[in-house]
């Protein structure tokens, strides 16, 4: 990578993690931990409470038991403009942009805790990373295409160099040669360059691909976890996500 | 010609009582239907400093700090504290409708159901684009410039201006994007709020005289000038104010001055069947 955009990472865990709307648990009993260096991904059908796990440990959903932590600090229900002060960085999964601003307003706004004088030179860094992005400067972030959309949204988050990337679908509508592009060099540069990755991901044999470690949740909880390479031969993992059978060896070759 | 030029200063007086409002529904999500009382509670306050013997545009003062004030606290202390319990949006609108009446009846019960004015020279006439203008009417058309370019300066150009825009548009990213949302919203109603109250003095002195009631129906203009505009946008406002302001009072001057609000009603309809979103408003895409 030739600009460095996020930091070394620090260990982000969760444990016995319950959290949910109105007082009532979505997920519960999760352990789940992302460390430096590493891509850990969170797989699992639709509704199976991977976003609300996510908002959980950024602040914006409300933590009812448990703890959450970034290397010794506790983050258990800090306010989401907090977390985003000590080097969290999240990408929600929808309304990712602030579609009434433009991109460069959009990235002024992901720098917002950055000095002024700062903000101009990050803003430079993001798109030396994100070039298509350059030539839509003053466009609408409302009018922009799913995919310039997802690049934005991603170039918002890089502005405070995060050292913990928290990633909620960045590969949603994305072309399937961007969308390896943005997991195979994007995301996993950022882990090899030390920073802490932790992302859901719908398509099991991508995610599986790219990351250290994996968990499957199911109903809320941690149903499984474990290394690419093992989860890709496990039974019950093949059935339910690489489609019955049809990948009987590593995805990994 | 004379209604074009009522309609004119009208349209700033109302321009800038809508530029506080949009800025104001757009930020905090609140419809703050208590708009007019605290316009009116605001002029008030100007009258009473200006017959203490301080002149009229000074006394100015004292009726924006008494709308940023009154903003502040009734976010504080009434609207945040119904927002923090989860209830329908529509819980809110209905709470300001109350305090609307409150504020406007509260102040009737003070200050009597007399009609007052502001001591003040109206000034020499000036001929202005082929309009007659008195120097009060000039000064409000400047207040209104200065108003309309200092917004879009604040929002466009200055941290805190976009903070509000990103507050507005998604509320939740702007918090993960280290925003302190609720200082910012907090300020809003303290930087909307002296605009309600510079409006509310403005529209005082405009009327020449005035009472406790005088604004009670000014919320149909504000919200049918918002909505042409559409809500958040201060240019929007200022087209939506000329085009209430002027079709009010041309609409008075032809046809009949009963049918003034009427006319403000029918827009307001029209927009909210058509383009709730405004003339110029584009709809948030999510
Ligand atoms: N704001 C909310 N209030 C109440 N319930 C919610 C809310 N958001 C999500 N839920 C519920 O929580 C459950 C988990 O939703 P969540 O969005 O976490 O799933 P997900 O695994 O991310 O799904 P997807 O793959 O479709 O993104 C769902 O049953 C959903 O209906
Ligand atoms: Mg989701």
């Amino acid at each position: 990578m030739s600009v460095e955009l996020s930091k070394k990472g620090q260990v982000l865990t969760a444990t016995g993690l319950a959290a949910g709307y109105d007082g009532r648990a979505i997920v519960s009993d999760i352990d789940i931990e992302a460390t430096p260096g590493k891509v850990i991904s969170i797989v699992g059908p639709n509704g199976s409470g991977k976003s609300t796990l996510l908002k959980s440990l950024v602040g914006v959903v409300r933590v009812l038991d448990g703890t959450v932590k970034v290397g010794d600090t506790v983050i258990t229900n800090t306010p989401s403009e907090e977390v985003a002060k000590i080097g969290v960085g999240y990408v929600p999964q929808i309304d990712d942009v602030f579609p009434p601003l433009s991109v460069k307003e959009n990235l002024e706004i992901g720098g917002y805790l950055l000095a002024r004088h700062e903000i101009r030179g990050r803003i430079d860094a993001v798109l030396e990373f994100f070039p298509k992005l350059k030539a839509m400067m003053s466009r609408k972030a409302g009018k922009l295409s799913g995919g310039e959309r997802k690049m934005l949204a991603m170039g918002r988050v890089l502005m405070l160099s995060p050292s913990v990337l928290v990633l909620d679908e960045p590969t949603a509508n994305l072309a399937p040669i961007v969308a390896t592009q943005l997991l195979e060099e994007y995301i996993r540069g950022f882990a090899d360059f030390g920073s802490t990755v932790l992302l859901v991901e719908q398509r099991a044999k991508a995610a599986l691909r790219i990351s250290d470690w994996t968990y499957v949740l199911g109903g809320g909880r941690v149903v499984l976890d474990g290394a690419p390479d093992d989860l890709a031969q496990n039974p019950i993992f093949i059935e339910s996500f690489l489609g019955g059978g049809a990948a009987t060896h590593a995805p990994k070759d | 010609m004379s209604s074009l030029g009522f309609g004119l200063i009208s349209a700033a007086v109302l321009a800038i009582a809508t530029v506080g409002f949009t800025m104001q529904f757009a930020v905090t999500n609140v419809l703050n239907l208590a708009y007019g009382s605290i316009m009116i509670n605001s002029a008030f306050v100007s009258y009473y400093v200006n017959q203490h013997g301080v002149t009229a545009w000074v006394a100015l003062v004292g009726g924006v700090l008494t709308g940023a004030i009154a903003s502040w606290l009734l976010n504080r202390f009434v609207y945040t504290p119904f927002q923090r319990r989860n209830l329908a949006p529509i819980t809110v609108v209905i709470v300001s409708l109350g305090i609307d009446l409150m504020g406007t009846f509260g102040l009737q019960a003070i200050v009597g159901g007399g009609f007052v004015s502001f001591t003040q020279n109206q000034g020499s006439e000036y001929h202005f684009a082929g309009l007659l203008l008195s120097s009060l009417q000039l000064i409000i058309i400047g207040i209104c410039a200065a108003v309309l370019v200092g917004v879009h300066g604040l929002l466009k150009y200055t941290r805190l201006g976009k903070a509000m825009r990103a507050t507005s548009a998604n509320r939740s990213l702007a918090r993960n994007s280290g925003i302190k949302t609720n200082y910012i919203i907090s300020t809003t109603w303290l930087i909307s709020g002296a605009l309600c109250g510079l409006a509310g003095t403005v529209f005082a002195m405009n009327a020449g005289v005035f009472e406790a009631t005088s604004a009670q129906l000014y919320i149909v203009l504000l919200l049918a000038a918002m909505f042409l505009g559409g809500p958040g946008e201060p240019y929007g406002a200022m087209f939506g104010a000329i085009t209430i302001g002027v079709a009010t009072e041309v609409s008075a001057a032809y046809i009949n001055p009963d049918y003034k609000d009427v006319i403000a009603f029918v827009v307001l309809i029209a927009m909210l069947m058509f383009r709730p979103f405004g003339i110029f408003g584009s709809e948030k895409t999510n």
